[in-house]
C-alpha cells in the first residue's frame, strides 16, 4: 500500500511535464511582467533627456549648519559624500555628489544599446553563414562550422579582452567585439535549424516548381529559422550586456560615458562597498532585472516556439 | 577508434587555428616595444636610441615577418619553452611564471567545480522527486535567478554579506598562507568565498538540467519496476535514476569549464587572486605576447582536453554509448 501511494508522487509529475498538444501554448503571466519591464527600462533609457531626472553629472553637494568651534557662529559647510538614500536622491549618490537613479538610466543607454548592437551583429553575420552553411553544405559547411568550433574553444572573455586593448575602447570597437563572440551560437542555431527545415516538404515542393536557391533562403527558409532565433536573440542580448559588463570590471569598457559595469565598478571598493553599498547595489538591482527579464522573456520564448538545439 | 583520430586530428587542428589567432591579432595589432624600451621605442632620430630599438627587435625577433615568428615560437612551445617575458628584463621566464600562476586557478577551479556539483545533485534531485510542488517552484525560481545574475555582482553580493557585513570570511587573498590549516588566515578559506561566486552559476545550470532529465527518467519502467519490488525512494532515486540522467549534466560540464576561465578572470579580480586569469589580463594590457600566449595555449588546451574526457566519461555513464 505505502509502495502504491509513494509511486505516483515519484513519477507524479507526467501530467505537467509532457507538453500538451491539446492545449494551446501560452507565453504566460511572467513574460509579459518581463516584456514590461524591459519596456520601461528601455523606454527611460531612450527618454532619459525627456524624463524629470537629475543632471547624472552634476554634483549635488549637500550642506550643513555647522557651528564653528572658535567663533560660535552658525556656517555652511559641505558634507562628505557619498550620501545614503533619501528623498531627493531615491537611491542615494556617489562618491561625487552625484545622483545614482540618474546615473543608472544614463547608464542603461550605453549598456542597452552595446548589447543590441551586438546580438544584431552576431545574428546578421552569424545568422547569413550559417544557414548558407547548412543550404549548401559541402566544403564551406566544414569550413564555417569549423569557424565556428574555434570561437566557441576560445575562452570568449579573453579574446574580448584582447581585441578591445589591442584596437581602443569606443562604443563601435566593443559593440563589435562583442558581435563577434555572438557569431558562433547564433550561425550554430541557424544552420542546425537550416538543417532541418531544408529537409520539408515544402522546399521540396518550391524546389520543383522551379524556385532558385536564393528564393528558397530568403522566402521558404529565413522566416522558419528567425522565428526560433528570436529567442536566441533576446537570450544572446542579455549575454552581450553582461559581457559588457566583465570588460568594465576589468577596467576594459567605454571611455566615454557611463555603463552599467562602469557603474557596479565604482562602487565595488571594499571600503565603498562597506559605507556606501547601494552605489554598487542600484546599478546591480537594475543589470540584474534586466538580464532575468531577458532571459526569462527568451527562455518562455523558446519554450513556446520549443527549439531544441540551442547553445548560447 | 576511427572517432577519437579524428577527434584528435580536430583537438590539434583547433589549437593551432586559436594559437594562429591569438598571435596575428597581437602582432599585428599590438607594439611591444614600447613596454620593453619605454619611451625611446618611438624615438627615430637619436641614433644610440635607434640602435637600441634594433638591438632589442633582434633579441625578440620582431623584425623577422610574422609568419616566421609565428613557427618559431610554434617550435618552442611544442619543446615546452614558453620563452621570455617582454618586459624590461624579461624576468621571470614565461614558465616560471606559469608555474606560480596555475596551480592558484587549478584551485579556485576544481573547488568550484565539486561546489557546483555538490549543490547541484542534491538539489536537482530533491526538486526533481517532487516536481512541479512549492520547493520545486521555488528552486526553479532561484537557480533561474543565479544563472541571471552576472558573476562580477554575484561576486560583489557575497563579498559585501559574507566578506564584510558579516566578517565570517577573508575578502582578499594572500598567497603566503598555508593551503590547510586551521587558522582563519589559510588559504582554503580565503577561497571559499570565490570558489562559490563561480559555483553558484554553475550549480543553477547543472540543477535545471539534471531536473528535466530525472523528471524523464522517472518515468522509465525501469524505475517503475525498482519502486515495484519495493525499493525505496531513495535508493531508486539515488541508486538507479540519477546515473542515466547525468548526461546533459556531464556535457555542460565540459562547457562550463570553459566559462569558469572567464569567471576565473572576474572571480580573481574581485578577490585579488594572483592567478592565470589576473596574469591574462595583466599581460594583454601590458602587450606581453609570450604570456598572452602561452596562457592563452594553456586556457584552451585545458578546455578541449576536458571535452574529450567528458565523451569518454559518456561510456562510463551509460554502457549503450560503448559501440
Amino acid at each position: 500500500m505505502t509502495a502504491a501511494t509513494a509511486q505516483p508522487e515519484l513519477i507524479a509529475s507526467d501530467e505537467d511535464e509532457l507538453p500538451n498538444f491539446v492545449a494551446k501554448k501560452k507565453l504566460g503571466f511572467g513574460f509579459w511582467l518581463a516584456i514590461t519591464w524591459l519596456i520601461v527600462i528601455i523606454g527611460a533609457a531612450v527618454l532619459a533627456p525627456v524624463l524629470p531626472l537629475k543632471d547624472p553629472d552634476q554634483n549635488f553637494v549637500q550642506f550643513e549648519e555647522k557651528e564653528n568651534p572658535i567663533t560660535g557662529k552658525l556656517t555652511e559647510s559641505p558634507v562628505q559624500p557619498p550620501y545614503s538614500p533619501s528623498s531627493t536622491h531615491i537611491f542615494g549618490t556617489d562618491q561625487d555628489a552625484r545622483d545614482m537613479l540618474s546615473r543608472t538610466i544614463y547608464g542603461a543607454r550605453v549598456s542597452l544599446v552595446v548589447g543590441f548592437a551586438a546580438i544584431a551583429f552576431g545574428m546578421i553575420v552569424g545568422g547569413t553563414l550559417g544557414m548558407i552553411a547548412g543550404f549548401i553544405g559541402g566544403w564551406f559547411d566544414r569550413i564555417v562550422s569549423f569557424l565556428f568550433l574555434c570561437l566557441l574553444s576560445f575562452p570568449a572573455l579573453v579574446l574580448a579582452i584582447l581585441i578591445t586593448a589591442l584596437i581602443d575602447r569606443s562604443l563601435f570597437t566593443i559593440a563589435l567585439t562583442l558581435g563577434i563572440l555572438a557569431i558562433a551560437p547564433v550561425g550554430r542555431l541557424a544552420r542546425a535549424q537550416t538543417l532541418v527545415f531544408a529537409e520539408r516538404e515544402f522546399v521540396t515542393a518550391a524546389r520543383t516548381i522551379g524556385a532558385k536557391n536564393s528564393r528558397i533562403l530568403i522566402r521558404e527558409l529565413l522566416p522558419n529559422v528567425l522565428i526560433p532565433m528570436s529567442a536566441l536573440a533576446l537570450l544572446g542580448m542579455a549575454v552581450s550586456i553582461v559581457a559588457e559588463g566583465s570588460l568594465a570590471f576589468l577596467g576594459l569598457s567605454i571611455e566615454k560615458g557611463s555603463t552599467w559595469g562602469k557603474l557596479i565598478l565604482t562602487g565595488s571598493g571594499i571600503s565603498d562597498l562597506d559605507k556606501a553599498p547601494w552605489i554598487a547595489f542600484t546599478p546591480i538591482i537594475f543589470l540584474f532585472l534586466t538580464v532575468v527579464a531577458l532571459n526569462f522573456a527568451g527562455d518562455r520564448l523558446r519554450d513556446y516556439f520549443d527549439v531544441r538545439e540551442i547553445t548560447v | 577508434m576511427k572517432y577519437w583520430l579524428q577527434r584528435l586530428g580536430m583537438m590539434i587542428a583547433l589549437l593551432i587555428a586559436v594559437s594562429m589567432l591569438t598571435f596575428g591579432a597581437m602582432s599585428f595589432l599590438g607594439d611591444p616595444l614600447f613596454n620593453i624600451l619605454g619611451p625611446i621605442a618611438g624615438d627615430t632620430e637619436n641614433p644610440e636610441n635607434v640602435a637600441k630599438v634594433q638591438a632589442a627587435k633582434e633579441q625578440y625577433y620582431l623584425d623577422k615577418p610574422v609568419p616566421e615568428r609565428y613557427v618559431r615560437w610554434a617550435g618552442d612551445f611544442i619543446t615546452g619553452d614558453f620563452g621570455v617575458q617582454f618586459s624590461t628584463d624579461g624576468q621571470p621566464p614565461v614558465s616560471d611564471l606559469v608555474k606560480e600562476r596555475l596551480p592558484r586557478t587549478i584551485q579556485l577551479t576544481v573547488m568550484a567545480q565539486i561546489l557546483a556539483l555538490g549543490i547541484a545533485i542534491p538539489w536537482g534531485v530533491l526538486s526533481a522527486s517532487r516536481a512541479n510542488s512549492l520547493t520545486d517552484r521555488a528552486s526553479t525560481m532561484t537557480a533561474f535567478g543565479f544563472v541571471s545574475l552576472p558573476q562580477f555582482a554575484l561576486g560583489i553580493i557575497l563579498l559585501y554579506v559574507f566578506g564584510i557585513k558579516l566578517d565570517l570570511l577573508p575578502d582578499t587573498y594572500n598567497a603566503t598562507d598555508p593551503f590547510w590549516g586551521f587558522t582563519h588566515g589559510h588559504r582554503l578559506i580565503q577561497l571559499i568565498l570565490p570558489a562559490f561566486t563561480l559555483a553558484l552559476p554553475a550549480a543553477s545550470t547543472y540543477q535545471r538540467l539534471l531536473r528535466t532529465d530525472l523528471i524523464t527518467t522517472l518515468q522509465e519502467d525501469f524505475v517503475l519496476m525498482a519502486r515495484a519490488k519495493g525499493m525505496s525512494r531513495r535508493k531508486v532515486l539515488f541508486g538507479h535514476a540519477l546515473r542515466p540522467s547525468m548526461f546533459s549534466v556531464l556535457t555542460v560540464f565540459g562547457i562550463t569549464a570553459g566559462a569558469l576561465i572567464g569567471g576565473a578572470l572576474i572571480v580573481e579580480t574581485i578577490f585579488r587572486i594572483p592567478g592565470v586569469g589576473l596574469a591574462i589580463v595583466e599581460a594583454i594590457l601590458r602587450e606581453d605576447f609570450p604570456v598572452v600566449l602561452a596562457l592563452v595555449m594553456i586556457v584552451t588546451t585545458a578546455f578541449l582536453v576536458l571535452n574529450v574526457l567528458v565523451d569518454l566519461l559518456y561510456s562510463v555513464l551509460d554502457p549503450r554509448v560503448r559501440r
